[in-house]
């Protein structure tokens, strides 16, 4: 569920949605989110100053709140 | 602002049709003619049909709204809570309004989770728009009881400043925030207010207008 609404969320930001990869990295209390977009996206996903991967974050947090657990979203270049 | 064409039979006909799919009334329309049209002879040779081009003077409000909420009912979707996204057309803006269980979670520290929400909203329907939407998203009305507060700290720390005729700065806070604060002193002649500080850090100081020094001057020639 949470890759789902990564996934989401970064292939709506950026102008090539078909290399949006997500992949999830189950541990026992923290999740990681691996996100690759791109090379031209990197900085659309990103945005300034780092305003769209912090977002993203803060969304990611709420949702993995819910379901208690903890999610790390990173973004791979 | 989107440009689109229309052909029909008529002029007339065409802006009907402009307007009906654009949602907008005529005069919201910008329009211009690239071909009048003409029935030919008796209607069978020659004939043209009338063509116009649309800009819209305005980025079509209800579009707007319809298009938001779509996004964040997508967003919300991934996020295990029971909710409706109510979804409003107003002057300038969209206002979406999130009626959920009253957890908290989707408002965050500070409004964080709801900024961040909205930023990611207005980024992705901007994109797919082309044209830049502002919008509000707001929970349990959360928007409106932040302002209050907001004002009412600001009218506290001036009347402090006014006792103690020294500066005062609030805590580092978003651009809308400090628009609550400038705007609650805004009318309080013996105060003024300026951001200070990069990003977000920026902070609001509020300054006493007169000096102690002055103040006692004029006090003095006053007696």
């Amino acid at each position: 569920m949470l890759k789902e609404l990564v996934e989401f969320m970064a292939r709506a930001l950026v102008d090539n949605p078909e290399k949006v990869r997500v992949s999830e990295i189950e541990g026992e209390q923290t999740s990681v989110i691996e996100l690759r977009v791109a090379k031209e996206d990197l900085g659309k996903v990103i945005g300034k100053q780092g305003r769209t991967a912090r977002a993203m974050r803060t969304l990611l947090s709420a949702a993995s709140t819910k379901i208690r657990k903890r999610a790390v979203l990173e973004i791979i270049e | 602002m989107s440009t689109l064409e229309f052909e029909e039979k008529s002029i007339e006909e065409a802006i009907e049709a402009a307007c009906r799919q654009l949602k907008l009334p005529r005069e919201k329309l910008e329009i211009e003619i690239i071909s009048k049209g003409s029935s030919g002879i008796f209607g069978i040779v020659g004939a043209r049909r009338a063509k116009i081009r649309v800009t819209t003077k305005v980025p079509p409000a209800g579009l707007a709204a319809e298009k938001s909420k779509e996004v964040l009912d997508e967003i919300l979707k991934h996020i295990d809570l029971p909710m409706v996204v109510e979804a409003e057309a107003r002057e300038g803006y969209s206002y979406l309004n999130i009626i959920s269980n009253g957890s908290g979670l989707l408002i965050g520290k500070r409004g964080k989770t709801l900024n961040a929400l909205q930023f990611l909203v207005s980024k992705i329907v901007s994109r797919q728009t082309g044209e830049s939407v502002s919008l509000l998203v707001d929970t349990e009305n959360y928007r409106a009881k932040r302002e209050e507060s907001l004002s009412a700290l600001a009218h506290q720390l001036g009347e402090k400043v006014k006792k103690t005729h020294r500066s005062l700065t609030t805590g580092p806070m978003s651009a809308q925030d400090r628009r609550v604060v400038h705007l609650a002193l805004k009318d309080d002649h013996d105060l003024r207010t300026k951001s200070k500080g990069e990003g977000s850090l920026r902070r609001v100081i509020i300054y006493p207008v007169r000096k102690p020094k002055e103040a006692a001057k004029a006090e003095e020639k006053a007696e």
